[in-house]
């Protein structure tokens, strides 16, 4: 073995230009590859904590009084991993009065939290913005504060019951309440978290403050209370319970399912401890469940989208390998000459493999690391374990491909002589599977796999079970598998047939012309097994540039028009009801310079049979000025078709079609709804009638929602008004933002924009974030391609050096031997481009459709980006001009005499 | 101690005071070492010595393939030795041809290309004596225009050199070592093509050669040791 080593370090160190190319090469291959590893896993992190920051409050027990809930929480505050256990309340308001100057002025129906002193330590349902928490004081939210003109120092009058009397309390502080969904909630354990309208009033006090002045006045609702809390909005009673946050460090490094699974075991734990006292209702669980499904799919893009570009870089490899080909096979003739066995040279490449991989996988994951510091926002955070595991395999990844391209370079070598492995041009048989057409068969078996699997919708679905899977037909993948490989294969036999039929053309044309063109092709046409090698992994690498740059355009593309869907419009702002209308904030904010167009719109809940649901009321006329809606968010009509209807019905309803199904509606039938009366916070039968059929709709739920007029919604839940407002921009998002909040700062809005609606990692899947790999991929890309470029015309002397020679010899100019050289590479290039532009696009088109339950909604059309496009043809095409420059230096310097002697 | 060849005129190739040196400092091999020697048109002369003597450096000096450490080299009324690659590539296509121990043929081109290469590169398509098939057949090779390089034989090989050499019209024509790789009687035909092939083209003819029976063929033998000319024999 020692012998080994030194002839393989020898042999290395005597072409120190080949080892270094074979060395950078490989080690761009596994960087890619590092790199993707890195980033998953890092993706994967994010993700997992992103869900547990994304959870104001993990855990919600219910319990029967505040005694227990004390105890419990005391107990479970003790268990390793939480963070945090409060005994809080909530309960009901029926109105509030403040008389200041002014008059007095009341508000409806709203809720009181009460939560011990500590709570804001690690609990953040709210925040506060002025003052604090105090015996015997409360926090009102920021609308209810303004709604009641009220000031730190005043004092309210709070009722909890109609009929009960008025509290007085000193306001000691102001503040958002920004976890409303999950505090007001109805707790039942056996469901898990449910949806609720939030009140539009909230109070905070301490809970002793609470035990003491409302809690009296009002009935406990207990565990065994049924339905008692199920209705939102309609709490008449106090939800006692335990609030639990747990350690966020605990859960959040590794992925969103092994997260999901500590959170799970760490809920079982606690309420073993606390045997038939409580169970929790579990909101991070919720979230996490979420992320490990888009997780999946995540990994699942990961792989569509990254692994063949791995499988082509290590194709390059081989390329590489093959430029010391010449002198490997010199080498191991020399040493069978001198009595070494076949296996001696096994032993050889594969201490020369082991050698090249272990310095080129340091390296390459030294350049994954770097790579993803750069590109990647939130860098690489590289750990021990993470660094030993990426740099792991890449040296591993490194020394099979260096072993693969040398064994697979040099196999001609290990079976023969030298004379007999030294390539000559022969007239062999088509290869087996041109004879029997195995590309076109390819090609037809990906097509039919395409339409069996879009005939079926592809069937990837998340398994909504414990811990989530994902079932995808494996069949997804022979599609584009097949028609890699088809695509391919026909372009190598295309290549051959278009050769043939040049060669015969510029024979037929110019019998004894003394042009060179008809040696040139004659040359190319036999050089096929050469220039196939080239243009295979040129090709191919373009082609998975093309076809990753266009995906991932479409996926940003996508993720803007989802954000868009999700947040509603360019610019989106909330407020009170009351506000919206009495400071008419559409108009405020359509002055705002940046912004075209506003429309107001109420976000309110409805119930259809047992069924709580979103519900929107419009204005059909302003709507479309303030946002984007596309055609595809309806059914049976277009989206001008529909809006028209909804004007045209007062009273019309836009449903969606499980609510058509479920209910047997047709257009134009009356459809009761129970209505959130905003007043006294209870539902009441209101009659609607169907006026269109939407699956989609700016800023609501991706399940079951409504959309009315804003005028019937209004007079029939008997509200203040819109309460949020749709501003479209005509510049950039974040900074009419900026102005609209300045402008409305005085009416307590919160303001959001797009751009940040994009870039927000929430529980969708199109905001699994593709920023980073595709930066990586396209990095790795352009330069891989630029590389494949080079090492084929740099190959290209290294295998004709003896073939130049013989013809500067001959006296044949520099400019004659070099269109040898150069015509191939444009053919290599010609041919490489034009595979990238079919085979990419219709990857991307194959790749779109099969990933349809990531793209909501589903995109018009591809979104090309030239820019990285061009891009990549530029670096492949300056990359050959560079090498071809290279190229013709080296040739004007080949050692002829040396070259010549060599037999 | 070089032997001083009897001077010729322009027409033909000689060398003065040439070396070639690889490499350098304690590395350095003299090849070639002050060699003097002249070869008029329509000589024949054999450069004879064992494996190392210099005779194939010699060659590729005299075709300017290798351009000598020191010394100058004329072809006709050229200097080779003073010209860069371009125009010495041009000289060797206007009338210098080599025939490789290897044959060396352009291995992705037929016997035919392989011809109508070179007679294209030297500018003799159009008013070339003998067309590639002619040349071809000169050498007895009429019925293997279309073979590649890896279909002929080692003979067949060595012939096809040869019709290449003569489709540049040759006024000189290097054969190194053309037997090497031949057996006995395929090499011995082969010699006494070229040596037909000389009588009929006129070309002056230089060969390389470790064989003294091969050497013995040519009326002027000079023979090398260790870069030198050690010793000439004339005959006839």
């Amino acid at each position: 073995m020692s012998v080994s080593i030194r002839l393989a370090l020898a042999g290395l160190w005597r072409a120190p230009g080949r080892t270094l190319t074979r060395i950078l090469v490989l080690a761009a291959a596994v960087a890619l590859l590092g790199g993707m590893l890195l980033f998953v896993g890092n993706s994967l992190r994010t993700m997992s904590s992103s869900a547990v920051r994304s959870v104001a409050l993990d855990w919600q027990g219910p319990v029967n009084s505040l005694g227990q809930a004390k105890k419990i929480a005391a107990g479970v505050a003790k268990q390793p991993g939480i963070l945090e256990a409060s005994a809080t309340a909530t309960a009901p308001l029926s109105g509030a009065q403040h008389t200041g100057p002014a008059g007095s002025t009341t508000t409806g129906a709203g809720a009181v939290l009460a939560v011990p002193p500590d709570y804001l330590k690690h609990i953040n349902t709210f925040r506060l913005l002025r003052g604090g928490l105090a015996p015997g004081g409360v926090v009102l939210d920021q609308q209810m504060a303004s709604t009641l003109q009220a000031q730190i120092g005043d004092t309210v009058r709070l009722t909890a019951r109609p009929g009960s009397k008025p509290q007085p309390y000193k306001v000691s502080g102001v503040a958002i309440v920004t976890a409303s969904d999950q505090l007001f909630a109805p707790l039942n354990p056996q469901l898990g978290p449910a949806p609720s309208q939030p009140p539009a009033n909230v109070a905070v006090m301490q809970t002793d403050t609470f035990a003491r002045t409302l809690a009296p006045t009002l009935r406990t609702i207990t565990s065994v209370t049924p339905g008692a809390s199920v209705q939102p909005g309609a709490q008449d009673g106090i939800q006692w319970q335990v609030q639990v946050q747990l350690d966020p460090h605990a859960l959040s490094g590794g992925s969103p399912s092994a997260a999901l699974t500590r959170a799970d075991q760490t809920r079982n734990r606690v309420q073993r401890s606390f045997p038939g006292q409580i169970q929790f209702v579990d909101n991070l669980s919720d979230s996490l469940h979420t992320s490990a499904g888009d997780a999946l799919y995540a990994e699942a893009l990961y792989i569509m989208l990254a692994v063949p570009g791995a499988l082509i870089a290590l194709g390059l490899a081989y390329l590489a390998a093959l430029g010391s080909v010449e002198r490997d096979r010199r080498d191991f003739a020399l040493l069978r000459a001198r009595g070494a066995s076949r296996r001696d040279l096994l032993a050889l490449a594969g201490v020369e493999s082991t050698i090249l991989g272990v310095i080129a996988g340091l390296l390459g994951a030294g350049v994954a690391f770097a790579a993803v510091s750069t590109l990647v926002s939130g860098g690489a955070h590289l750990t021990t374990a993470r660094a030993l595991i990426t740099g792991g395999a890449c040296v591993a990844l490194a020394i099979a491909g260096a072993a693969a391209a040398r064994i697979g370079a040099s196999v001609s070598v290990l079976r023969g002589t030298v004379v007999e492995g030294r390539s000559t041009a022969t007239r062999g048989r088509a290869p087996f599977w041109q004879r029997y057409w195995l590309d076109l068969a390819a090609l037809a078996g990906s097509a039919a796999i395409y339409w069996l699997t879009a005939s079926t919708g592809f069937s990837a679905v998340v398994n909504p079970d414990s811990n989530p899977t994902l079932s995808l037909s494996v069949y997804m993948f022979f599609a584009p598998a097949l028609l890699w490989i088809g695509a391919t294969l026909l372009l190598v036999r295309l290549r051959g047939r278009m050769l043939a039929w040049a060669v015969r053309r510029a024979a037929g044309a110019a019998p004894g012309s003394s042009g060179l063109r008809p040696f040139v092709l004659a040359s190319a046409g036999r050089r096929g097994a050469a220039i196939n090698r080239g243009l295979i992994v040129v090709g191919l690498l373009l082609a998975f540039g093309v076809n990753l740059g266009i995906f991932t355009a479409t996926y940003h593309q996508q993720a803007k028009v989802d954000a868009e869907l999700t947040l509603g419009a360019d610019v989106v702002a909330t407020a009170a009801p009351g506000v919206t209308t009495q400071h008419n904030l559409a108009a405020k904010i359509a002055h705002v310079p940046g912004v075209t167009a506003t429309s107001a719109v109420q976000h309110s809940y409805a119930y259809v049979g047992p069924d709580l649901q979103d519900t929107y009321g419009i204005d059909a006329g302003s709507f479309t000025k303030a946002t984007t809606l596309r055609d595809s968010y309806f059914i049976g009509a277009n989206a001008a078709q529909t809006l028209k209807r909804l004007k045209a019905t007062p009273d019309g309803i836009l449903v969606s079609k499980e609510t058509i199904a479920d209910y047997s509606l047709k257009l134009g039938d009356p459809l009761k709804l129970r209505v959130l009366d905003q007043p006294t916070g209870k539902f009441r039968v209101v009659r609607f009638r169907v006026a269109g059929i939407v699956q989609e709709f700016p800023s609501a739920p991706k399940d079951s929602f409504m959309v009315a007029n804003v005028r019937y919604l209004n007079a029939v839940s008997r509200a203040a008004g819109p309460n949020v407002v749709f501003a479209k921009t005509s510049g950039g998002a974040p900074g009419v933002a900026r102005r609209v909040a300045a402008a409305t700062r005085s009416d307590g809005t919160q303001v959001k924009n797009i751009d940040q609606q994009t870039a927000q990692t929430t529980s969708t899947i199109t905001t699994v974030d593709l920023t980073g790999i595709s930066h990586i991929e396209q990095a790795f890309v352009i330069v891989l391609a630029a590389a494949a470029m080079a090492l084929f015309v740099s190959l290209g002397i290294a295998e004709r050096r003896h073939e130049f020679a013989a013809m500067t010899a001959m006296g044949a100019s520099l400019r004659d031997v070099g269109a040898f050289l150069w015509s191939e590479a444009a053919l290599v290039l010609a041919a490489g481009i034009a595979l990238a532009a079919g085979l990419g696009w219709l990857l991307s088109v194959m790749l779109v459709a099969m990933l349809q339950h990531v793209f909501d909604p589903p995109p018009d059309a591809l979104a090309v980006p030239w820019g990285f496009l061009g891009l990549l043809a530029a670096a492949a095409i300056g990359a050959t001009l560079l090498a071809a420059l290279l190229a013709a230096r080296g040739l004007r310097r080949l050692p002829l005499g040396e070259i010549l002697r060599e037999q | 101690m070089s032997v001083i060849a009897p001077a010729v005129g322009r027409a033909g190739v000689s060398c003065t005071g040439v070396s070639v040196v690889y490499g350098d400092g304690d590395a350095a091999v003299r090849a070639l070492d002050y060699i003097d020697i002249a070869i008029g048109p329509g000589e024949r002369v054999a450069l004879w010595g064992r494996s190392g003597s210099g005779k194939t450096t010699l060659l590729h000096v005299l075709g300017g393939l290798v351009v000598p450490t020191s010394g100058s080299v004329w072809w006709r009324d050229l200097q080779l030795s003073s010209l860069d690659a371009r125009a010495r590539g041009h000289a060797r296509a206007q009338g210098i041809a080599y025939i490789f121990q290897g044959a060396n043929l352009l291995p992705h081109f037929t016997a035919h290309e392989n011809v109508a290469f070179a007679a294209r590169v030297a500018g003799h398509v159009e008013d070339g004596r003998h067309t590639p098939p002619e040349l071809l057949a000169l050498v007895g090779l009429a019925g293997k225009l279309d073979a590649l390089p890896g279909e002929l034989s080692g003979g067949e090989a060595q012939r096809v050199a040869i019709a290449r050499a003569l489709a540049q019209q040759p006024q000189l024509l290097l054969c190194d070592e053309p037997t090497g790789h031949l057996d006995s009687d395929t090499g011995a035909r082969v010699l006494d093509l070229i040596e037909a092939l000389q009588q009929d083209f006129g070309f002056a003819l230089v060969t390389a050669t470790h064989d003294a029976d091969v050497a013995a063929r040519s009326a002027r033998a000079a023979q090398m040791h260790d870069g030198r000319i050690v010793g000439e024999e004339r005959s006839g």
